[in-house]
C-alpha cells in the first residue's frame, strides 16, 4: 500500500472545488473525445464528407447510414453502459463497504440474464413502443431481483446493514443463477445458440429506440445519484460515524441500492452482461482521483463510458471483417487489470 | 448544557418481552466539563451514547442540550453540537488523513455544497490541536493506532461541537498511546473547553481524565457524581463484583484502580 | 425469429452440431460430377455382424428417418427421434429422444438390429456396443453427404437399389435445378440463420460452408460472405450495409410462420435502406423443415432457394 496518498500531481493538496473542477476536464474530455473519435473508426472505411453530405439521399448514402446506423447509436450505447456500469460499480462498492463489490453482486444482474434468458427460451413475442421483449424482460427480471434483495434487507432493520446486505443479495444471486440454469436446461439448440450470444454482451443496437428506453430508467438513477456523493464518503468509513454526523443511513442506503439497481438493469437489458467495467473502473479511478467519491462518481461516469467505448472499438476493429462480443473484450483487458490492482494492494 | 431526563430503551425482542437496555438514566454534563460513564458490558453505556448521538431514540425520556430537546433538531443541528469519537476506525477506500478530518465538516455544509478555505483552515487547526498536521497527506490506513485515534479525535474537533462524545477511546491502543490519547483529551478539555463524555471501562482511564463520574449497571444510574467521591472501591465492587484498591497515586496526580480479586 | 417450436429447431441443432464435429477444412461443393462422386464409394461404415438386412432400425436422426422412408425402407424403423415429424408415419413412431438426451433404455428395450447414431453420442455408443447391437454412425458435413449417406444407408439395410435410385433422383433433381438457373448472373445473396425477433440484433447468417451454403450455389446465389469460410458468422450491422447484398434470405424452421408475422420481420430491415436487397424489396423469409432436415428434402429447399433468387426463371 502505497505510504502516501500521491494522486497525480499531489493532487491531494488541493482544494476539492480544484480537483473536481480538473477531475471533470480531464476525463470529460477523455469521454467527448471517445465520442466523437469512434464513430470514425471500423472495419470499413468511411467518407465523413459524404456522410454529412445532406445532397445524397439518405436511402443512397452508404457512408451515412454506417455511420447513423451501425455505429453512432454503438458509441452511444456503449457511453452509456459503460457509464451506467461505472457508477452502478462505485456505489455498491461503498454501500457494501467492499472495494471488490461490482454491479453483479447482489443478483441485479442475474435477475436481468434470466428475464433475457426466459424471453428467448419460452419465445415471448411482443413489443412495446419499438422495444421488442428480451430488453423489456431483462430489465423486468432485474427489478425482480432488486426487489427481493430490497425486501430482504428492509425487512430487519438491525445490525449492520451492509452484511445484511450483502448476504441477501449474493444469496439471490446464487439463486437466480440457478434458476438461469435451469432455464437453459430447458431450452432448446437455436434457443441456447441465443442465450449464449447475448450472455457475451452486443453494443450493436443498430437503432436509437432502445437507447432512448435505456434512459428512463437512467435518468431516475442519475438523479439518485446526485445526492450520493458525499455521504458515500461518509458512510464507508462507519455507519454509525457517518449517523453520527447527520448522514440519514437508511434513506441513503435505499437510494443507492435502487439508484445502482436501476443503472444495472438499464445497461444490462440493452447490451446484455459485460464483464468488469463495474469492478475495474471505479478503482483505475480512484488510483487517479483517490477516495473521494464526489471526484470518483463523476470521473467513473466519464471513464466508464470512454472505457467501453475503447473497449468496444477493439471488439469490432480486431478480427475484421468479424466481431468479438464486448464482453469478451473487457474480460481480457479487465481480467489482467483487476489481477494487476489485487497485487498492488498487497 | 446537555441532560438527559428519565431516558429509557429497550431492543424489541420476537417472542420475548422487550430486553430493557437503559430504565430512567437522568444525568447533567456542565458545560466545559469531562463526564465518565461507567459500567461493565451490558450496563447500557453505548446504547446511551447513542442515543445522545440521535442514533436511537428513546422510547421515553427525553434529552436536551442547551435546555432544547434533541428530538426537535434535525440531523445536522445535532451534529454541530455533538460529535462521536468511536472506538475504532476502518476505511473500505483510501482516504488520507486530510480527507477524514475534511469530512467532520459534513454537518456545516449544504448537500452540494464543497469545502471552502474557511473549512480547510478549520480542519487545519484540528490537526495541529491533534499534534497530526505532518500526517496530513498520509494515507489514513497505513497509520498506527495512536495515530489514527488522533485524526478522528481530529475529525470530531473540525466538527466544531460543543460536546465530544468517546466511545472507549483508548480500548484499542497499546500502552504508550493510552496515554498519549489520554494526554490529548485533557489537553483539549482545558485549552479549547470542550465538553467530554467518555465511555469507558477503563477505570484508572476515567480517573485519569473525568471529573465526574456516572455509574451504570443493567441500565441504572447506580452513582453519579465527583471522580474523587464517586470513584470509590464499594462503588467498584457494586458494579463489576471485584474487590479493588483505589488510592490517590501522587506521581500520577489522580485515583487509581487496583483490581484484587472476584468477591463472587 | 419466432416461437420456435422446440422439436424443429432441435433439428437444427442437430445438423449444425454434426457438422460442426465433423469437421472437414474445406467445404464440400456441389457440381455436376457429384453424381460421379458419390458412386465412389463411401467410407465403409461398422461392418454387420451377419448379412441379414436388419428388420428392426432404429433412427435418431431426423434425416436418417427420411433417407429410410424414401428408400421404402420405413416399415422397418421400429424408433425414432422426438424431432420426427415426416412423412407423417415417422411423427407416429417410438419418440426415442434427440442429440443431446437419447432414451439409451428404451433404444435397447425396442430390441432393434440397427441403431443409427451421431458420431458424437458417444456414451450411447457405448451402451450399444455393450449390449452388442450394430450402430450406423452418421456424420455430416456438406450437401454431398446426403447423397453419399443414402447410398452407404442403403447399402447397409439392404434397400440398395431403392437408396441409389433415390439418390440419383435426389441429385438430378439439385442438377435440374442448378441447369434452370444456368447462366444468370449470381446476386450477392445474405443467407440469415436467425435474429432477434423485431431487430436487426445477433443477426446470424451462413458465412460461406455448410449444407445450406452449399444449397445456395446451386440454386444460382453467391454467399456474400463467402470468403469467410465459417459454417456461421454474427453479422454486425456496419458488415451487412458493407457487403451490401442484393437478396436476403431468412430462414424460419417452424413451417408455421403467419403471413402478418413475415410483414413485420421484413420491415425491419427498413433500418438500412441503402442495402441493395432492401431498395428492390428482394428480402425472402423461408420457413420449412426442409432448411433443417438434410434429407430427401433438401431439393425443396434448393428450389425455394432458386426461386427467391432467380424468380424469372420459373415463370
Amino acid at each position: 500500500m502505497p505510504a502516501r496518498v500521491e494522486a497525480i500531481g499531489g493532487v491531494n493538496r488541493r482544494p476539492v472545488r480544484q480537483r473536481l473542477l480538473w477531475t471533470v476536464a480531464g476525463f470529460g474530455t477523455l469521454a467527448l473525445a471517445a465520442c466523437l473519435l469512434a464513430p470514425l473508426v471500423g472495419s470499413t472505411r468511411i467518407s465523413l464528407a459524404a456522410a454529412f453530405d445532406r445532397s445524397i439521399p439518405y436511402a443512397e448514402n452508404i457512408d451515412a447510414q454506417i455511420f447513423f446506423v451501425a455505429r453512432l447509436p454503438r458509441v452511444l450505447a456503449a457511453a452509456l453502459v459503460g457509464s451506467a456500469l461505472a457508477l452502478a460499480g462505485v456505489v455498491f462498492q461503498a454501500l457494501l463497504r467492499n472495494p471488490l463489490a461490482s454491479p453483479d453482486t447482489l443478483g441485479v444482474s442475474a435477475g436481468a440474464a434470466l428475464g433475457a434468458m426466459m424471453a428467448i427460451t419460452f419465445g415471448l413475442d411482443f413489443s412495446l413502443l419499438g422495444i421488442s421483449a428480451v430488453p423489456l424482460a431483462s430489465f423486468a427480471g432485474s427489478m425482480g431481483a432488486l426487489a427481493i434483495v430490497y425486501g430482504l434487507s428492509t425487512a430487519r432493520r438491525r445490525g449492520t446493514s451492509a452484511v445484511v446486505l450483502l448476504l441477501g443479495g449474493v444469496t439471490v444471486h446464487a439463486l437466480l443463477s440457478a434458476v438461469i440454469a435451469f432455464v437453459q436446461y430447458l431450452a432448446d439448440f437455436t434457443q441456447t445458440f441465443r442465450n449464449v450470444r447475448w450472455l457475451m454482451g452486443s453494443l450493436d443496437v443498430a437503432s436509437y429506440a432502445p437507447i432512448v428506453a435505456a434512459l428512463v430508467p437512467l435518468f431516475v438513477a442519475w438523479a439518485g445519484f446526485a445526492t450520493l456523493p458525499r455521504v458515500l464518503d461518509l458512510i464507508s468509513v462507519g455507519s454509525e460515524s457517518a449517523a453520527a454526523r447527520g448522514v440519514n443511513i437508511e434513506r441513503t442506503e435505499r437510494v443507492a441500492l435502487v439508484s445502482a439497481s436501476l443503472a444495472t438493469g438499464a445497461a444490462v437489458s440493452l447490451a446484455g452482461p459485460v464483464s468488469f467495467v463495474g469492478i475495474i473502473v471505479p478503482h483505475l479511478v480512484r488510483l487517479i482521483v483517490g477516495a473521494d467519491h464526489r471526484l470518483v462518481l463523476p470521473a467513473s461516469a466519464l471513464f466508464g463510458g470512454a472505457f467501453l467505448i475503447g473497449c468496444d472499438l477493439v471488439a469490432r476493429t480486431i478480427v475484421a471483417p468479424l466481431e468479438l462480443p464486448v464482453g469478451i473484450v473487457t474480460a481480457i483487458i479487465g481480467g489482467p487489470v483487476f489481477l494487476w490492482l489485487l497485487f498492488r494492494r498487497m | 448544557m446537555l441532560a438527559a431526563a428519565d431516558v429509557s430503551f429497550a431492543y424489541a425482542r420476537r417472542g420475548a418481552p422487550d430486553h430493557r437496555v437503559l430504565d430512567a438514566v437522568s444525568l447533567t454534563v456542565r458545560r466545559g466539563s469531562v463526564v465518565g460513564l461507567l459500567g461493565p458490558n451490558g450496563s447500557g453505556k453505548t446504547t446511551f451514547l447513542r442515543i445522545l448521538a440521535g442514533v436511537l431514540t428513546p422510547q421515553s425520556g427525553q434529552v436536551t442540550i442547551d435546555g432544547r430537546p434533541i428530538a426537535d433538531m434535525g440531523r445536522r443541528e445535532l451534529a454541530r453540537r455533538v460529535a462521536v469519537v468511536p472506538q475504532e476506525t476502518h476505511s473500505a477506500f483510501d482516504f488520507s488523513v486530510m480527507d477524514m478530518v475534511l469530512m467532520g465538516r459534513y454537518p456545516h455544509l449544504g448537500t452540494f455544497e464543497l469545502e471552502g478555505p474557511d473549512d480547510q483552515a478549520i480542519a487545519r487547526d484540528a490537526l495541529a490541536a491533534t499534534g497530526t498536521s505532518a500526517l496530513a497527506a498520509r494515507a489514513f490506513a497505513t497509520l498506527s493506532g495512536g495515530e489514527k485515534q488522533r485524526v478522528v479525535i481530529a475529525g470530531a474537533l473540525a466538527q466544531a461541537s460543543d460536546a465530544l462524545l468517546l466511545d472507549e477511546p483508548t480500548a484499542a491502543l497499546d500502552l504508550g498511546y493510552q496515554l498519549e490519547i489520554t494526554a490529548l483529551l485533557r489537553r483539549l478539555n482545558q485549552e479549547r473547553g470542550t465538553t467530554m463524555i467518555v465511555s469507558t471501562h477503563d477505570l484508572n482511564l476515567a480517573a485519569a481524565l473525568c471529573e465526574e463520574v456516572v455509574l451504570l449497571k443493567q441500565g441504572r444510574v447506580v452513582a453519579q457524581g465527583g471522580t474523587e467521591a464517586t470513584l470509590t472501591a464499594e462503588h467498584v465492587k457494586l458494579l463489576y463484583e471485584v474487590d479493588a484498591d483505589v488510592q490517590f497515586h501522587p506521581l500520577a496526580g489522580h485515583l487509581t484502580v487496583v483490581p484484587l480479586a472476584r468477591t463472587r | 425469429m419466432a416461437a420456435v417450436p422446440k422439436n424443429v429447431a432441435a433439428i437444427a441443432v442437430a445438423v449444425l452440431i454434426a457438422a460442426f464435429t465433423a469437421g472437414s477444412p474445406e467445404g464440400l461443393r456441389y457440381d455436376d460430377t457429384l453424381a460421379r462422386r458419390s458412386a465412389l464409394v463411401a467410407q465403409p461404415f461398422r461392418a454387420a455382424p451377419t448379412d441379414v438386412p436388419p428388420r428392426r432400425i432404429i433412427s435418431l436422426i431426423p434425416a436418417t428417418t427420411e433417407m429410410l422412408f424414401a428408400m421404402g425402407a420405413g416399415d422397418r424403423v421400429a424408433g425414432a427421434s422426438n424431432y420426427d415429424r415426416y412423412p407423417p408415419e415417422a411423427a407416429r413412431l417410438p419418440k426415442l429422444g434427440g442429440l443431446l438426451d437419447p432414451d439409451i433404455e428404451r433404444v435397447i428395450a425396442l430390441k432393434p438390429d440397427l441403431v443409427i447414431v451421431y458420431d458424437t453420442q458417444v456414451d450411447l455408443k457405448k451402451q450399444l456396443e455393450r449390449a452388442r447391437i450394430p450402430i450406423f454412425p452418421y456424420v455430416h458435413r456438406g450437401l454431398a453427404d446426403i447423397t453419399q449417406t443414402m447410398r452407404a444407408l442403403g447399402a447397409r439395410v439392404g434397400a440398395k437399389a431403392a437408396a441409389d435410385a433415390a439418390a440419383t433422383r435426389i441429385e438430378q433433381q439439385l442438377a435440374a435445378v442448378g441447369a434452370r438457373v444456368a447462366g444468370r448472373a449470381r446476386p450477392k445473396t445474405l443467407l440469415v440463420f436467425g435474429r432477434e425477433q423485431g431487430t436487426l440484433r445477433h443477426v446470424n447468417a451462413s458465412g460461406g460452408y455448410g449444407f445450406l451454403h452449399d444449397v445456395l450455389e446451386i440454386a444460382g446465389g453467391a454467399d456474400v460472405l463467402g470468403d469467410l469460410r465459417k459454417q456461421s458468422v454474427d453479422m454486425s450491422t456496419e458488415m451487412i450495409l458493407t457487403r451490401a447484398p442484393e437478396v436476403i434470405i431468412e430462414l424460419h424452421y417452424s413451417g408455421e410462420m403467419k403471413p402478418e408475422a413475415f410483414e413485420a420481420e421484413r420491415r425491419v430491415w427498413d433500418a438500412m435502406p441503402s442495402v441493395p436487397a432492401v431498395k428492390t424489396g428482394r428480402i425472402y423469409l423461408l420457413d420449412g423443415q426442409e432448411f433443417v432436415v438434410p434429407g430427401p428434402r433438401i431439393v425443396v429447399a434448393a428450389e425455394r432457394f432458386a426461386r427467391a433468387l432467380h424468380p424469372e426463371a420459373f415463370r
